[in-house]
């Protein structure tokens, strides 16, 4: 895994320039008596030093030349989708992330925060991009996804592939026996699927089956408080009949949604910010101690109780969803 | 192992020709012999070879007469074909396994049972944990045929386990193999011109190489453990990695239309149907974690997921009509990265 620092290279798109500068060369190298596919090789070596990586990089993929790890992430198609994150997190919902060294630069952790939205894991994805941005050592993240987004296709492989596992507990214990840095909600869908006049009310937090990997694979929790995230898709009803139509845990009506279509699955720019707090380290109690109904429920209490304070002191700080400080 | 009588029972199967050639070279094996219904096709030196179905009541009679004390499972079938359907399959598979551990049962000699099974017991889901442990079996409802045959005939034997603790049952459960060599409904699927996928599903994969199906068979032989055991290679690799790998360009098709234009395909090519369980792993997947093979067993698989299919490319010729129709090597010979 690698983690580089500073600034992505900034990746142009081919111009319609370069596009026509390539065909004259082509017609040229046809009209030089030279076959179409020799004629494209010599354009193409002319062609400016960006354009010529992009093109080799493409061909690269194209024929398998990259590396997926087991768990199918690949690094690459995710810095290639990191632009269009980078715009969700700068201009979209402008995020201000607080206490990212909290964050172990190395190791094993668990990253433990509220969860809402919808399908696609918004808030996983900015947090995981305050790590990559805000950093000393930036890391990638992976992170456990709702069973059902992953039964959907598309949604799925491309999840799989920017670093998202399906929720359970065994994959969550052998990431973290990798060393990897591994996000849970253990909100999950009572997260996701509250309505709007609950936001930032932390749910149930399950049965405390993070604190029992935690407790198993002796790494440290890390508590996250996002706010902005439940302000996204406000659900003010459930349509249950459809939801039990498709399958789905539930079908939000938002202000936007159904009404405006594909359009109103377009999150609202609400301001956003993220609290890293303060690692708990759980190693003292040993991995026997993930036995331990009592502490189990203690834990997961404690961490749902500093999420909470976060979230309300972050929500004090950040004033109005939409409205910008005069 | 000095002076050991091995029986390998489906030894006309391909990992029966294999393993009872490794088993040959060792002087360790004092005797080999084979059971199967037909003739094993290779020219095997010192296998005894005894014609015998698995399915019929005489096995009873016939296994304690060899002495053996090891015995050797084989002849699981995995893929319907034309002349063998899926009856007959789960005829060989329950029932036979059924028959051959009523023999065991009347082989006083017998030490060690080694079966060789599938993966197909864990199945293929969307959402699961990314490696099934070999306790993580029947975690997932019983979908295919096969896959309920496979775990009726693991439960056959872990109840006799259970009835023999003096007796070493080892169950491999392996990933499906992939190989040139290999003549499978896999194999041939990933030799098509054109590759059809289901349409917005990119699964991960494990395919086993067949140098490390045979070598994990014989190891297993060696230094048998109790219980079951997955045999598969390190890491996974994706579908649509597969395809770029072996350089067959993808044809999407929505999953409900999948299977069907399948069998057409495979029809005009040659290629032949796909099984019930392999249509679910190419929809979802499926990985399985090996640390048992590795660490009791002492087997370390010489590929992993993806210098497996590597291996594949690079060795298999292929069913390809004309010049290659993927994309990356129409880009690779314009930027002149291929070759």
């Amino acid at each position: 895994m690698s983690a580089q620092a500073g600034p992505r290279a900034e990746s142009t798109p081919p111009s319609a320039e370069s596009v026509a500068d390539f065909l004259r060369r082509m017609r040229l190298g046809i009209e030089d008596g030279l076959d179409p596919m020799s004629a494209a090789n010599r354009a193409a070596d002319e062609l400016p030093r960006r354009l010529a990586d992009a093109v080799q990089l493409l061909a690269r993929r194209l024929t398998g030349e990259y590396h997926e790890d087991e768990w199918g992430f690949d690094e690459e198609f995710a810095e290639a989708v990191f632009p269009l994150f980078e715009f969700l997190y700068e201009v979209w919902w402008r995020v201000d992330a607080d206490g990212v060294g909290n964050v172990p630069a190395h190791g094993r952790a668990l990253l433990v925060s509220n969860h809402a939205g919808a399908l696609f894991p918004f808030d996983a994805s900015m947090i995981l991009l305050a790590i990559m941005k805000q950093h000393p050592l930036p890391r990638w993240a992976r992170f456990l996804v709702l069973d059902w987004a992953f039964v959907l296709p598309f949604l799925s492989a491309f999840m799989r592939r920017v670093g998202g596992v399906p929720a359970s507990r065994h994959n969550a214990a052998r990431l973290l026996e990798q060393d990897e840095l591994v996000m849970v909600f253990p909100e999950g869908v009572k997260g996701t699927g509250k309505p709007f006049s609950e936001r930032y009310r932390l749910q149930r937090f399950g049965r405390g089956g993070f604190v029992e990997v935690a407790l198993r694979t002796g790494a440290p929790i890390v508590p996250v408080a996002v706010v902005g995230s439940e302000e996204i898709y406000p659900k003010l009803a459930d349509a249950k009949p459809l939801a039990k139509a498709v399958g789905a845990p539930f079908v939000p009506v938002t202000p936007t949604f159904p009404w405006l279509g594909p359009l109103g699955m377009i999150p609202l720019p609400s301001k956003w910010r993220i609290e890293f707090c303060e690692p708990i380290d759980l190693r003292e109690h040993g991995p026997d101690a993930a036995e331990d109904r009592r502490l189990l429920f203690d834990v997961s209490e404690q961490v749902r109780e500093t999420i909470q304070g976060k979230l309300y002191e972050n929500l004090v700080k950040r004033r109005s969803a939409f409205v910008p400080p005069l | 192992m000095a002076g050991r009588r091995v029986v390998i029972v489906g030894v006309a199967s391909h990992w029966g020709v294999e393993v009872a050639r490794r088993l040959e070279r060792d002087p360790s094996v004092d005797e080999l012999i084979g059971i199967d219904i037909e003739r094993p096709p290779a020219d095997l030196e010192r296998t005894e070879f005894i014609e015998a179905d698995i399915r019929s009541p005489l096995l009873s009679r016939l296994l304690p007469t060899t002495e053996a004390d090891t015995i050797v499972h084989c002849g699981i079938l995995w893929y319907p074909e034309s002349g063998r359907p899926a009856r007959v399959l789960h005829d060989v598979n329950v029932i036979g396994t059924l028959q051959l551990l009523a023999a065991c049962e009347r082989t006083p000699t017998l030490e060690r049972l080694i079966v060789r099974g599938s993966a197909a017991i864990y199945g293929c889901e969307g959402a699961t944990p990314y490696f099934f442990t070999e306790r993580m079996a029947r975690t997932l409802p019983l979908r295919t045929r096969f896959q309920r045959d496979v775990s009726e005939l693991e439960a056959y034997i872990e109840n006799f386990a259970r009835r023999h603790p003096e007796l070493v049952c080892c169950i491999l459960r392996c990933q499906p193999e992939i190989g040139p060599g290999l003549d499978t409904p896999l194999v041939r699927y990933f030799e098509l011109p054109v590759v059809p996928t289901q349409l917005g599903w990119d699964p991960r994969l494990q395919f086993l190489h067949a140098d490390d199906a045979t070598g994990a068979l014989e190891a297993a032989i060696r230094t048998p453990i109790r219980g079951p055991v997955n045999v598969a290679p390190s890491g996974s690799i994706s579908l649509s990695h597969i395809l770029r790998l072996v350089r067959r360009p993808a044809l999407p098709i929505p999953h409900p239309l999948f299977s069907v234009a399948l069998e057409r395909l495979g029809r005009q090519l040659g290629a032949g149907p796909l099984y019930g369980d392999g249509i679910r792993m190419l929809r979802f997947g499926r990985g399985v974690d090996n640390a048992r093979l590795r660490n009791e067993i002492g087997y370390e698989p010489r590929f992993d997921a993806e210098a497996t299919i590597r291996d594949f490319a690079g060795k298999s010729s292929g069913r390809r009509i004309g010049p290659s129709l993927h994309p990356g090597d129409l880009i690779g010979r314009l930027a002149g990265v291929t070759r």
